[in-house]
C-alpha cells in the first residue's frame, strides 16, 4: 500500500481503529458468558467414519480453528483443547444439504402500479426475480437452522422463496449462531414451474415459454455486451438484470437448479437443458426411475427430497364395494411401495444423488431414509447421499464432506453407528463449533406396547416455530375415564389476547399423542394438527396447519408443584 | 449386485435409447374384413398385412410372414383409426389465459401421458388427437398432434413427429369475456378481436425485417451487428405468415368467420381450418375457396348467446358445398363415441357411408396437415386402425381392437377395470370430473364473472 500524504490521515484514523478494535476485545471481559473459551478440541479414541467406505476404530481427532486439524491413534493434544470421550461415540462427517430453506423468507411483493398490465407485467411481479440473492431473504436465527443441525446438517445450499424464477443460492455452514457463514455466494440459479398468479405466465405452458425467452435474449444481450466493450459506434446495450444473473448460467460456472414435483416436470427441465445447454441441478426428486435414461444423457444431477409420501393406503379399510374398493386401494399401496425403493433404483442406476432438506418435515427424517434402506437403497449409499454426494454436487468436496485433514470441522457425533434404530445424536460440530445435544435413555420395550407407561395428565408447556416467528402457550390434558379431554392455549392470529380452543380427536397410542384444533381466521376455521412423540417429561413433535405445511411443537411437562405454586 | 454391472447397464440403456429413440412398431395380419377404406371404397373378406407399424399389402388370401400375429376378422368391419381435429386430451394446461396473444406457448410442453382418458379414446377408435390450447385467448398456443400410443411414460413417445405445427386462433365470446369483459384491455368487442390478430401480425412482419437485416448485416467481413431480441411470440407469428403453421380457429358466428378469412387472405395465409364453425354454413363457399376446411359438431348448440344460430345441417351443407369437413369431440366424453357424431350426419343431411366416415378420418387427416401418413386404409400409409363388431356407423357398434403404428393398444376382451398408469401413492379417490368438458376448453381461466358468468357464460367451447 502507498501512503501518500491525501489520505495519510484516513490510514492513520483505520489503524487506530482496527488497534482499539483489537484491544477492547481483549481487554474487556464477555459479559455474555457465550464467548468460547478456546477453538480447539479432541475428540479421544473414538471410531470414526471418515467417507462411506472407509471406518477406523481408536482415532483421536484434533480440531483447531474450525478445521481438522489432526486424525491418528495417538495425535499430540493442544493443550487449550476441550476433550470430548469418543470411545462410545461414532463419529461421520456433518450432512450436506444442497437445497434447503432454513430461515429463508419470503420478500414482501412489490406494489401494483396503476397502470398494471397482467398480460405483460414487469418481472418482478411474475416472480421473475433471478438477480435477488437468498442472502437477503436469510435469517441466521431462525429456529429451523437449529432443528436442521440436531440432525447432522452441518452445510446447506440456500435455495430462495419466490417465483418461477426466485433468485440465486449460497452456501453457508451451520456453525456460529450468531453469524449467516456464507461459503460462497450465487452458487446455482434457482428455477421452479410455478406460474405468477391471474398474470404471465401463469402456467406450466407459460412458464416454459417464458424461460426459453429469457435465456435466449440473456444469450443475445450478452453478445451485444461483448460487442459493444470491443467496439466503437455502436447502439448502448440495455441493462437488463434478468439477463444478466442468466450470463453465470450460459458458460456454465453456474448450474441452474430446478425443483420439480413429478417426474413430468423432471422432463420438462431436461427438456429445457437439451433445448439450450445449460448445467442442470434437480432438486425435489421423488420418483421417476423411467427418467433415468434422460437424466443420465442430461447429465443432470440429482437431489432426492427426504420427504416420502404418507403411507394411507395401508391404513384404509373398504367399506362398500368391497372387492372393487380394496383392488383400488391395492394400486395405491403399490404405487407407495414403488415410492419407497426410488432411493435404491436410483442407486442402482449408478447415480450418485444427495439428499435435501427443502420439502422436508425434520421430524420425519430418520424414519424416511430407513423406509428407503428397508426398500433397496445401501447405508453406504444413504451416507453418501448425506455427505459426500452432496459436496461434490456443490463443488465444496475439497472443504467438505469426508473426515479429512484440513477440512472444514463438520461431524456428527452418535451414540451408535448412523441408521441404527437406538442411534442418537450426541454432539454435532459444524465450522468448529461444538453442540450438545441431551440423550435421551434408551426406550424399554414396555412404551411402545400400551398406554400404562405414558400419561400425559396435566399442563404442559410448548413452543413452536413458523415462519412467520415462535409462539408459546399452554396444553392442558385432563383424563375422563378412557379419554382424553383438553385445551390449548395459543396468541390470537388476528388480534390481541390469547384463545383457549378445545382439543379434538386426542388420540395417545403408545408413546404417539396426537390432536387437533380450530381456530377462526378472518371466517375462515383453520384446522391444526398437532402429532409426535411423548418421552418422559418431553412432548416433540410438529403441528401441520392445512396447505401452508408443518412446522415443529415441542412442549415440556410442567411440574405439579410448580403449579401449585 | 456390483455397481460396475449396474454403471454398464446403464451405460447400455443409453446406448439403446439413443440407437432407437423411437416409438413402438407392430406387425399384425388382419383377415377376412370388410375393409372400409374411406379413399378406395369398401372391399369385402379383405386381409390387410402391416409390418413394422405399415400397411404392406391390402388382398385376399394373403399369407402372414414369420412372428406376424394374424387375427380373424370374419364379419367384422376394419376402418382407418379415428381422427379427432379439435380435443383436450392428455395436457396438464390447457389456457395461458394471461395474454390475448400467446403464439409462444406449446402444447407439447405440457402433455401428460398418465391421463386415462388417452385410453378412453382407444376405445372409442381414436387413434390421433390434436391437443389444442384453449379459447381464451384471440391467439393461443402452439397446439401438438398426439398419436395414441398409451402405456409409455415419456410424453414425447405420444408426439406425432410428422405432423406439422399448428396454432390455436379463438374468435368472439370467449376472447372478449376473459381480456375485455375480465381486466378491461383489448379485445373487448370482435372488432378488438381483429385488431388483436392484424396488430400482431404486423408486428411479426417488422420483426422479421429486422431479423434479416441482422442476418444480412451480419454476414459482412468484420459485422459488429447488434442483434435484436428475442421474441417466440413474433417469432411464432412470423412463421404463420411463412406458411410453416396451420391456423385452427375457435370460432360460431358468419362474420367473424368472413373476417378471419379476409384478413388472411390480406396477409396471404392459406393454411387455416375452421373450429366449431356453427355458421358455417353461411358461409359455405367462402370457407370451401379459402381455407383447409371446417371442424364441428354433430349437433351441439345453444350453451351461449353466439351459438343460438345453428343447424344440425352444417357438416352436410358444408360438406356438400365443397368444404373439407370434420367432425371433433373438443371433449374427453365425446371421443369416445365420434362415429355416432359422424352418422348423424347421415339423419340430418344424408351424407353417404364414405362422406360421413370421411368426416372423422381422411378430413381431419387433411386438417392437420397429415393426410399422406393416416387418415385411410392404403399400402404405404401408418397403420392406425380400429376393428368394429358392426358397420360403425351403425348405432350398434362397438369398437373391438384399436391399432396405432400396427400396435394394439385396445382390446376390449383385454379391458381391465383400472386402466390407470400412475395411481397416486396417497390419494385413495382421485379427482373425477363428470362432464370431462367442463375442466378443458376454459380451463385455467380465473372466472371473472362467478355467479352471472357461471349462468350464462360457464360455457366452456
Amino acid at each position: 500500500m502507498i501512503i501518500t500524504t491525501k489520505n495519510y490521515k484516513q490510514f492513520l484514523l483505520l489503524f487506530w481503529c482496527s488497534l482499539t478494535f483489537t484491544f477492547s476485545s481483549v481487554a474487556q471481559s464477555d459479559h455474555t458468558g457465550k464467548r468460547r473459551v478456546s477453538s480447539a478440541y479432541a475428540i479421544t479414541n473414538t471410531n470414526l467414519f471418515s467417507s462411506p467406505e472407509k471406518s477406523q476404530t481408536k482415532v483421536t481427532i484434533i480440531i483447531k480453528d474450525g478445521l481438522i486439524h489432526e486424525i491418528g491413534p495417538n495425535p499430540t493434544i493442544p493443550s487449550e483443547a476441550q476433550l470430548i470421550q469418543g470411545d462410545s461415540l461414532f463419529v461421520y462427517a456433518g450432512f450436506i444439504d444442497p437445497a434447503g430453506d432454513m430461515g429463508v423468507s419470503k420478500p414482501d411483493e412489490p406494489n401494483r402500479p396503476s397502470d398494471f398490465d397482467s398480460s405483460n407485467p414487469a418481472d418482478e411481479f411474475a416472480g421473475i426475480t433471478p438477480y435477488r440473492n437468498v442472502m437477503d431473504q436469510f435469517d441466521a436465527k431462525n429456529s429451523k437452522i437449529e432443528e436442521w443441525r440436531k440432525l447432522g446438517f452441518t452445510v446447506t445450499q440456500l435455495i430462495p422463496d419466490g417465483g418461477m424464477l426466485p433468485g440465486k443460492t449460497s452456501v453457508i455452514v451451520l456453525g456460529d449462531p450468531n453469524n449467516p457463514n456464507l461459503l460462497a455466494q450465487n452458487t446455482a440459479l434457482s428455477a421452479k414451474f410455478t406460474g405468477a398468479r391471474g398474470m404471465y405466465p401463469a402456467t406450466t405452458l407459460g412458464v416454459m415459454s417464458k424461460f426459453r425467452e429469457i435465456y435466449q435474449n440473456a444469450t443475445l444481450s450478452s453478445r451485444h455486451e461483448n460487442l459493444f466493450a470491443s467496439n466503437a459506434g455502436l447502439k448502448r446495450p440495455a441493462k437488463n438484470k434478468t439477463y444478466e444473473a442468466f450470463y453465470p448460467t450460459l458458460d456454465k460456472s453456474i448450474p441452474i437448479i430446478f425443483e420439480v414435483s413429478n417426474e413430468l416436470e423432471m422432463r420438462r427441465a431436461i427438456k429445457l437443458q437439451k433445448e439450450l445447454g445449460f448445467d442442470l441441478v434437480l432438486a425435489g426428486v421423488q420418483d421417476g426411475e423411467e427418467v433415468i435414461p434422460s437424466l443420465i444423457d442430461a447429465n443432470a444431477k440429482v437431489l432426492f427430497s427426504l420427504q416420502l409420501p404418507e403411507d394411507k393406503a395401508s391404513k384404509s379399510e373398504p367399506k362398500e364395494d368391497a372387492e372393487e374398493q380394496a383392488k383400488r386401494i391395492d394400486r395405491v399401496k403399490e404405487s407407495y411401495e414403488k415410492s419407497l425403493k426410488q432411493a435404491g433404483i436410483f442407486e442402482d442406476a449408478g447415480i450418485p444423488f444427495a439428499f435435501h432438506t427443502k420439502g422436508a418435515k425434520s421430524g420425519d427424517m430418520i424414519k424416511n431414509i430407513r423406509l428407503m434402506i428397508e426398500n433397496g437403497l445401501s447405508e453406504s449409499a444413504a451416507l453418501a447421499a448425506l455427505t459426500v454426494n452432496g459436496a461434490k454436487i456443490l463443488g465444496i468436496e475439497k472443504m467438505a464432506g469426508t473426515i479429512e485433514k484440513g477440512k472444514l470441522a463438520n461431524l456428527v457425533l452418535l451414540t451408535d453407528t448412523l441408521f441404527k434404530e437406538e442411534a442418537q445424536i450426541k454432539h454435532v460440530l459444524a465450522d468448529g463449533y461444538l453442540f450438545d445435544y441431551d440423550i435421551k435413555p434408551k426406550k424399554n420395550g414396555k412404551k411402545e406396547n400400551g398406554d400404562g407407561d405414558v400419561s400425559i395428565e396435566g399442563k404442559w408447556r410448548y413452543t413452536s416455530s413458523t415462519p412467520a416467528g415462535s409462539s408459546e402457550g399452554e396444553m392442558n390434558f385432563s383424563k375422563v375415564a378412557d379419554d382424553y379431554t383438553g385445551t390449548i392455549t395459543l396468541d390470537n392470529p388476528t388480534g390481541s389476547g390469547t384463545l383457549k380452543p378445545e382439543m379434538k380427536e386426542i388420540s395417545l397410542s403408545g408413546n404417539k399423542l396426537s390432536f387437533s384444533f380450530e381456530v377462526n381466521v378472518q371466517g375462515n376455521n383453520l384446522s391444526i394438527q398437532v402429532s409426535g412423540e411423548v418421552d418422559g417429561e418431553e412432548f416433540s413433535g410438529s403441528m401441520s396447519v392445512a396447505e401452508f405445511g408443518s412446522f415443529p411443537l415441542d412442549a415440556t411437562k410442567v411440574p405439579e408443584n410448580a403449579i401449585k405454586l | 449386485m456390483n455397481k460396475n454391472i449396474y454403471l454398464l447397464l446403464a451405460g447400455l440403456i443409453l446406448l439403446v435409447n439413443a440407437g432407437f429413440a423411437q416409438t413402438k412398431k407392430g406387425s399384425v395380419l388382419i383377415k377376412n374384413a370388410t375393409v372400409l377404406t374411406i379413399t378406395q371404397g369398401v372391399l369385402e373378406n379383405t386381409d390387410v398385412l402391416v409390418e413394422n407399424g405399415v400397411i404392406r399389402r391390402i388382398g385376399q388370401g394373403i399369407n402372414a410372414p414369420a412372428n406376424t400375429i394374424t387375427i380373424n376378422a370374419a364379419g367384422k368391419y376394419l376402418m382407418p383409426g379415428i381422427i379427432d381435429a379439435h380435443s383436450h386430451i392428455a395436457l396438464d394446461a390447457v389456457n395461458e389465459a394471461t395474454s390475448p396473444i400467446t403464439a409462444e406457448v406449446k402444447m407439447e410442453d405440457v402433455v401428460n401421458p398418465f391421463e386415462v382418458s388417452i385410453y378412453r379414446a382407444l376405445a372409442g377408435g381414436v387413434t390421433i388427437s390434436h391437443a389444442m390450447h384453449g379459447s381464451a385467448n384471440a391467439i393461443g398456443g402452439q397446439n401438438i398432434t398426439l398419436k395414441h400410443r398409451y402405456g409409455t411414460f415419456d410424453p414425447d413417445d405420444l408426439l406425432m413427429k410428422e405432423a406439422p405445427r399448428t396454432i390455436k386462433f379463438a374468435l368472439g365470446e370467449n376472447p372478449t369475456r376473459v381480456h375485455g369483459r375480465g381486466k378491461s384491455i383489448q379485445p373487448r368487442t370482435r372488432m378488438g378481436v381483429e385488431a388483436v390478430i392484424r396488430n400482431g401480425f404486423k408486428e411479426a412482419q417488422q420483426y422479421q425485417k429486422a431479423w434479416k437485416d441482422y442476418e444480412n448485416a451480419s454476414k459482412q467481413r468484420n459485422s459488429t451487428a447488434v442483434p435484436p431480441k428475442y421474441d417466440p411470440r413474433l417469432q411464432t407469428l412470423a412463421d404463420i405468415l411463412d406458411g410453416q403453421i396451420i391456423i385452427h380457429c375457435h370460432s360460431y358466428r358468419a362474420d367473424e368467420i368472413y373476417m378471419l378469412i379476409n384478413v388472411c387472405r390480406e396477409f396471404d395465409i392459406k393454411n387455416i381450418v375452421f373450429s366449431h364453425v356453427n355458421e358455417g354454413f353461411k358461409v359455405a363457399p367462402e370457407l370451401a375457396a379459402y381455407t383447409m376446411g371446417a371442424s364441428v359438431f354433430a349437433d351441439w348448440w345453444a350453451y351461449k348467446f353466439e351459438v343460438y344460430y345453428s343447424t344440425a345441417f352444417n357438416a352436410a351443407i358444408l360438406t356438400r358445398n365443397g368444404v373439407v369437413t370434420s367432425i371433433n369431440s373438443d371433449s374427453g366424453e365425446l371421443i369416445r363415441h365420434l362415429y355416432h357424431e359422424a352418422a348423424k350426419t347421415q339423419r340430418y343431411g344424408e351424407l353417404s357411408d364414405e362422406e360421413a366416415l370421411a368426416l372423422i378420418t381422411i378430413n381431419p387427416a387433411k386438417q392437420l396437415g397429415i393426410e399422406q401418413f393416416v387418415g385411410s386404409i392404403e399400402v404405404g400409409k401408418q397403420a392406425d386402425l380400429v376393428v368394429f363388431d358392426e358397420h360403425p356407423l351403425s348405432v350398434y357398434a362397438v369398437p373391438q381392437m384399436t391399432f396405432v403404428d400396427g400396435v394394439k393398444y385396445f382390446d376390449i376382451n383385454e379391458d381391465q377395470d383400472d386402466q390407470r398408469l400412475k395411481v397416486s401413492a396417497t390419494e385413495m379417490v382421485e379427482p373425477i370430473y363428470l362432464k370431462e368438458h367442463d375442466h378443458k376448453c376454459m380451463q385455467d381461466v380465473d372466472f371473472f364473472f362467478t355467479n352471472f358468468g357461471r349462468t350464462l357464460f360457464g360455457h366452456t367451447h
